[in-house]
């Protein structure tokens, strides 16, 4: 056929491209491969779409993400995309809650920047292993209510919840310091061998085994109550 | 920009003058266009530019401002004919026109002898036709001069003449009573629609108090000369060439009595050449692919259709698609090129730049256009000057201008790359909202229809 653009062979093609696109081009790129990562994730360690929370589960979940994401260049604005895509994107097709926490736990934990801010209280879902081994240096602000097992093994961040947390706060935190602005669940603190938790409304129930550290609601320490009597 | 080769300029030079002599001495009338930053009457420069172009113009008009006169006097000074010649070949519409009147009849003498043979009619022979007020021609008998309208073919019994040389103009009033529509493919086969307007009070006054004008166009010996070869009972051809050199014979009497430069049949031809050879600028190329675009695209039915509705909430719905019932034919590019071409060549320059395209335009689409209904409720209304047929093709090619540019850029590199695309190069092509970023994907063979 006859070629009907011929007139316009003698002009130069130029590549003119906004900066926006870009932008949004690299953008795409890194939740590509963060979702890619966490499918391979849930591929690797959710078995028949269960997933249980076991210490051992939890340490070789966190490892495998930190591998995924170790060439990655992202930033905060990636993180909290991919807690929207997470929410609601069809990109990802399940949403495994635990799997998912520690997934951006470690993007967190490994991000370039010291302070974090993540607005969650926008989202339908709950996020749990928010927090998980938040290192030395780096402060986690969460905006809204989140799930279970939030800050658990705190590694000396400092973790500020603007709302309410579920189950199991601060499990096995090391230390670091961990703040609720309203109520903890059931089992806060359980395993802590370090570290403090401030709690400023309602604590369901302390962990029956504590290792160290210390529980304060609204000011007042209320783990380990001995400590407060030797004071 | 200006072409220097000095025949050229002579020929140019020429047609100036002719245009000139008809604005100060016959047709008075005021500048209504701008082209080059220089003021025309679009009536009597496009029927110039059509006349050099051997185009179909349709002139409007209310009875008396001057549509057949100025098509009479244009016709006279460019083709060189007296106008008596002209007038006893001009065709009158009324609902009693018939073929033998218009086109031809049999001899009737030798008819008797057994013998078939066509009288061709002065309209048919001559290369000016005029049809005065086109629309009170009942639609079935617009039919019968489709074909000699558009090829310059023309039939009668089993015998035919091919005009290789003609323009034609046609007057209509707007409507009344007695007026019919114009059938759409008759219509469409004008080059330009043009209005022919009133003067204003003190030009009107002035040609009351000068009178009919045009007696210098008139040559009673001459005419009668041209009366006697037209009837001859010679061939066609044999008849055009004595035509030819009455014609010069006239052009030298108005040359000698009158000092009016007209041209010969050689001159016009040098003319039509030069302005063939005119190359439209890559942005011309670019604006006249958008407007067609623009005139006939559709994206879920794939292109406009009369019979067939815009969906509701298209996604195009700013376009002008939207806003127009019918499809673009494949003689509006035509018209365009050609009418684009000539006023760059009669304003000297050497390319056919967007400019020439925006003074164009609106006449060769005004009539071409089918206005949804409420398109013209939302327009009838607005202030103007023009007719509301141009007025809305001015506003419609101004809005695509506008359009084109603000994406003219990224258009020309689109086709650009279709170009490299379609020479086999392996590159994306460009995509964009305007339609024609559509209509290029689908030309590189890609299936873009609404899913």
């Amino acid at each position: 056929m006859r070629n009907p653009f011929k007139e316009f062979g003698c002009l130069s093609v130029e590549k003119k491209e906004l900066p926006l696109e870009r932008i949004v081009r690299a953008r795409e790129e890194v939740m590509g491969q963060m979702i890619h990562g966490y499918l391979k994730l849930v591929e690797e360690e959710v078995k028949d779409l269960v997933w249980l929370v076991e210490h051992s589960r939890v340490v070789k979940a966190y490892s495998a993400a930190v591998k995924s994401i170790r060439d990655l260049q992202y930033d905060v604005d990636d993180i909290e995309e991919f807690c929207g895509e997470l929410d609601s994107s069809n990109k990802i097709p399940y949403m495994i809650s635990g799997p998912a926490g520690i997934y951006v736990s470690a993007l967190i934990n490994h991000a370039k920047e010291d302070r974090i801010v993540l607005r969650l209280r926008d989202y339908q879902r709950t996020f749990h292993f928010l927090g998980y081994r938040l290192p030395e240096g780096k402060t986690l602000i969460l905006q809204g209510d989140v799930g279970d097992f939030v800050g658990a093994g705190l590694s000396g961040g400092r973790l500020v919840v603007e709302g309410s947390v579920g189950n199991w706060c601060g499990a096995g935190m090391m230390k670091g310091e961990i703040q609720i602005t309203e109520n903890s669940g059931q089992n806060t603190g359980e395993w802590m061998r370090g570290g403090e938790i401030h709690v400023e409304g309602r604590i369901r129930s302390v962990g029956k085994t504590l290792f160290g550290g210390r529980i304060f609601q609204r000011g007042k320490l209320v783990m380990p109550q001995d400590l407060e009597l030797d004071i | 920009m200006r072409m220097a080769s000095q025949s050229n300029g002579a020929l140019r030079e020429a047609v100036h003058e002719i245009h000139d002599y008809i604005q100060e001495n016959l047709y008075l009338n005021r500048p209504d266009m701008t082209v080059n930053g220089k003021k025309y009457n679009s009536a009597l420069l496009l029927c110039l530019i059509s006349g050099l172009r051997k185009g179909k113009t349709l002139i409007i008009g209310e009875p008396g401002l001057g549509k057949t006169t100025s098509a009479e006097y244009v016709c006279s000074l460019l083709y060189r004919f007296p106008l008596g010649t002209i007038w006893g070949s001009e065709v009158a519409g009324h609902p009693e026109q018939t073929e033998e009147k218009i086109i031809g009849r049999p001899d009737l003498g030798k008819l008797n002898l057994g013998e078939e043979v066509v009288v061709w009619s002065h309209f048919a022979m001559l290369p000016v036709k005029i049809v005065d007020e086109i629309n009170r021609l009942p639609e079935t008998k617009q039919s019968m001069i489709l074909d000699g309208v558009d090829r310059g073919n023309w039939e009668y019994l089993n015998d035919a003449i091919i005009n290789k040389e003609y323009c034609l103009f046609a007057t209509a009033n707007y409507q009344d009573r007695g007026t019919n529509t114009i059938i759409a493919p008759l219509v469409d086969r004008f080059d330009l629609m043009v209005e022919s307007k009133h003067p204003g009070a003190n030009l009107a006054y002035l040609i009351g108090m000068r009178g009919a004008g045009g007696a210098v166009l008139r040559h009673e010996e001459l005419e009668a000369e041209f009366h006697r070869v037209l009837s001859q009972r010679t061939s066609y051809e044999a008849r055009m060439e004595a035509v030819e050199s009455l014609c010069d014979r006239f052009g030298e009497i108005l040359k000698n009595e009158a000092n009016i430069t007209t041209l010969s049949r050689a001159q016009r031809e040098i003319i039509r050449a030069e302005m063939d050879n005119i190359p439209f600028d890559l942005d011309a190329n670019a604006f006249l692919r958008m407007v067609l675009c623009e005139l006939s695209f559709c994206h879920r039915f794939g292109q406009k259709r009369s019979n067939e509705t815009c969906e509701e909430g298209c996604h195009f719905t700013g376009y002008t698609c939207n806003g127009i019932r019918n499809c673009i034919s494949n003689r509006f590019p035509i018209s365009a090129r050609n009418m684009a071409q000539g006023l760059a060549w009669f304003v000297g320059d050497k390319e056919v730049g967007i400019e020439h395209l925006k003074a164009i335009l609106p006449y060769t689409l005004a009539h071409r256009i089918q206005w949804k209904d409420e398109v013209i409720a939302q327009h009838e209304k607005e202030p103007r000057s023009d007719p509301l047929p141009i007025y809305m093709a001015k506003q419609c090619v101004k809005v695509m201008h506008r359009r084109y540019m603000e994406q003219g850029g990224q258009i020309k590199n689109a086709l650009a790359v279709a170009c490299r695309v379609a020479e086999g190069e392996s590159l994306e092509p460009i995509k964009g909202d305007h339609p024609i970023f559509w209509e290029i994907r689908k030309d590189l063979g890609e299936e873009v229809l609404e899913q």
